[in-house]
């Protein structure tokens, strides 16, 4: 096994440089195909996503895929150097297990990458430049991904505002479907977080603005109903959830007119998120019970507090992925001398007919109790002979960087290449 | 009761008390398949110990009082798992599993201190009717108490704004509240129609419909409350944060009546 990979990533190089060197998705099947026509190159994969273009190959080192790059970009060498990083074998490994496990990810544990390595490995696969030793590690690679993902909270909570008020929305009602939720005001943010509540099954949406017509519009696009501002206190005790972004300098639901919601409520819970800067909601109405009132701030911390989780949990995760290449390394260095020692074994059962027939009639006629003690004898100075390679072949399975000894042992025996 | 699956049956829920203080401490759920596992095996000894008692099971709790507790205990998890089998909630878990565990525990450690004959003056068929319904309406309120733990605790964390650890593994707001009035809608009856029972069974032996022991007074104490509770929900629109700390002090109320049964004397002592 040779397997190398080259490539850059958001925490190695400017998008410049990224951009320079990213597949378009159309081109993926001729890349992979030229760089598979390279001497040596029997497996190749490439993976290019806005964050990171990889590429990884199997047969060949590090420098011919550098080459590689550098003539498909049509790009001098040393203006990407720098940026570029190296792996192979054993690393090349750790480094896909934790790309695939979201762990070298700009926000450590989104989602997204699993799904671009699977495209990126079945672009291979139609190309036709995988085989057993890309497809085992691949393979491999979402398995241990989904296993983080299930075992480690890496990915459970949000890790920006607007999905953090989801996230908080469901903490309060379980279930969104049914629910209803007011937007007063109209903001990129209050929007994007309807958005949102809206396709985790929120049912209706209400909106206000103090410009009618603007109520209207938006109100169109989440096929909800307008209200005029002057009646949102008649309203909005239908909301469970109000998200408020207007541009008031004063208040604009108070603590009182929140305890007068929910009592026309029946002190049935209620949402608000109050993404103003000055504020729209008084602080106080945190206050009443059933009300849960988050301003950006509140949500920021959230958030904060959900990052600083998933770097716990990825500490965790990084233990797992230790376990999971150890164990796949050591099993795929077995399967890697196992086709050796059967290679030398055949080699020189071979060899010993052949010296049989060669010689065996200068022995003259032999008894069948001769011709099988003749037969053990050869039998056992051959077993002799490749004991001690064949237990040392097995003891460098458990050793990374043992391919220059294993071809070594191969040439010695002058075993051909498979 | 038969002390060798008893003791099988404790030795399985301490697996769920294990898998409490394990979740409670690292707020991680590793435990919660396997301890699962071990309360339903352990509720299938308990109810094999109970099904195999000596004599009539429904006149134990009344000639052993400490099989009372026993009886509680298989109540609570099997108000558990018909929960979880609606619900899905693994955290509620960690609050039932306990007190399955310290309820059979304490049944487990007294089962000789008290043992004598169901008393001649009210040994009667209505033990058969009031026994059954008020031990089901029980079995609904220690859901009903950690719903409302759980409850306290969430709101506590969205009010506060720190939603780590633990917290996170909570069921939303909404869902506590409903477990929590829920198993309540359906012990509330039960309860209800066993203490009418038992008042009808005190005239028909005694003459009075009010037997004058402290668990009678505690049980409608428990009672007044949890009527409350359901009324205020209805009528009012009280719940959340009232409604909870209410149907906690219910049940604090029903662990006071079982265990003061034993020493405030009267009819439902268990000693002669």
């Amino acid at each position: 096994m040779r397997l190398s990979l080259v490539g850059l990533s958001h925490k190695t190089a400017p998008v410049e440089v990224r951009e320079r060197l990213a597949f378009e998705d159309g081109d993926l099947g001729d890349a992979l195909k030229s760089l598979a026509g390279f001497e040596g190159v029997s497996e190749a994969m490439i993976l290019s996503t806005c964050n990171r273009v990889e590429v990884l190959a199997e047969g060949t080192d590090e420098h011919l895929i550098r080459e590689f790059l550098c003539s498909y970009h049509r790009v001098p060498a040393d203006s990407i150097n720098d940026y570029l990083y190296g792996y192979r074998n054993h690393d090349v490994i750790r480094h896909v297990f934790r790309v695939a496990a979201s762990l070298d990810s700009m926000i450590v544990g989104e989602p997204q990458i699993l799904g671009q390595i699977k495209d990126a490995f079945r672009a291979a696969e139609d190309a036709g430049t995988t085989g057993t030793h890309i497809g085992s590690v691949m393979k491999r690679a979402f398995t241990v991904a989904k296993k983080v993902r299930t075992e480690t909270a890496i990915a459970r909570s949000a890790v920006s505002l607007s999905y953090a008020a989801v996230e908080l929305a469901r903490k309060i009602f379980g279930d969104l479907a049914g629910k209803t939720v007011m937007i007063i005001g109209a903001s990129k943010m209050g929007e994007l977080a309807a958005k949102h509540l809206k396709r985790s099954g929120v049912r209706s949406v209400m909106v206000t603005n103090r410009t009618f017509e603007r109520a209207v519009d938006v109100a169109r696009a989440f096929e909800g109903a307008a209200i005029p501002f002057d009646r949102l206190n008649d309203h909005v005790d239908r909301a469970d959830i109000v998200i408020s972004s207007t541009g008031a300098p004063h208040f604009v639901i108070t603590r009182t007119l929140a305890e007068r919601i929910i009592r026309r409520r029946k002190n049935r819970p209620m949402f608000f998120i109050d993404i103003a800067v000055p504020r729209d909601i008084e602080p106080a109405v945190n206050g009443v019970d059933n009300v849960f009132l988050y301003d950006i701030d509140d949500l920021q911390q959230v958030v904060d507090e959900n990052l600083g989780e998933r770097m716990t949990e990825a500490a965790r995760a990084e233990e797992i992925i230790d376990l999971e290449v150890e164990a796949f390394w050591s099993r795929l260095r077995s399967r890697d001398v196992v086709p050796t020692i059967v290679d030398l074994q055949q080699a020189l059962e071979v060899l010993r007919l052949d010296e049989i027939q060669r010689y065996g009639g200068d022995l003259g006629a032999l008894s069948a109790e001769q011709r099988e003690a003749l037969d053990r004898l050869t039998r056992s100075m051959i077993r002799k002979i490749l004991h001690s390679p064949i237990s040392e072949l097995k003891e460098m399975a458990r050793r990374p960087d043992s391919q220059p000894h294993i071809d070594l042992i191969r040439k010695i025996f002058n075993v051909r290449d498979v | 009761m038969d002390i060798v699956l008893l003791r099988v049956a404790l030795s399985l829920y301490s697996i769920g008390l294990v898998h409490s203080v394990v979740t409670v401490l690292s707020s991680r759920y590793t435990l919660f398949r396997v301890s699962l596992a071990a309360v339903v095996a352990g509720w299938i000894c308990h109810a094999a110990a109970i099904a195999l008692d000596a004599g009539e099971p429904v006149l134990t709790p009344l000639t052993d009082g400490y099989a009372s507790f026993s009886y509680l205990a298989a109540l609570a998890a099997l108000g558990y798992l018909i929960a979880y089998a609606r619900y899905r909630i693994a955290s509620l878990s960690v609050f039932v599993f306990p007190v399955v565990f310290l309820l059979t525990f304490i049944a487990y450690m007294g089962r000789h201190a008290s043992t004598s004959s169901v008393p001649a003056a009210i040994a009667s068929g209505w033990i058969y009717v009031h026994l059954p319904l008020i031990f089901l309406g029980y079995a609904a309120l220690p859901v009903s108490f950690a719903g409302s733990i759980m409850y306290l605790m969430q709101e506590h964390g969205l009010k506060s704004k720190h939603l780590t650890g633990f917290y996170r593994r909570l069921p939303a707001l909404e869902v506590c509240d409903d477990l929590a009035y829920r198993s309540l809608a359906i012990g509330f009856p039960l309860i209800t129609l066993g203490i009418v029972s038992g008042a009808l069974w005190a005239q028909a032996e005694l003459g009075t419909f009010w037997g004058s022991d402290l668990t009678v007074v505690l049980s409608l104490l428990t009672w007044f409350i949890y009527l409350l509770l359901i009324y205020s929900r209805l009528i009012n629109g009280w719940r959340g944060k009232r409604a909870a700390y209410l149907a906690i002090a219910g049940f604090v109320c029903v662990l006071a009546s079982f265990l003061g049964a034993g020493y405030f004397g009267g009819f439902h002592s268990f000693t002669p």
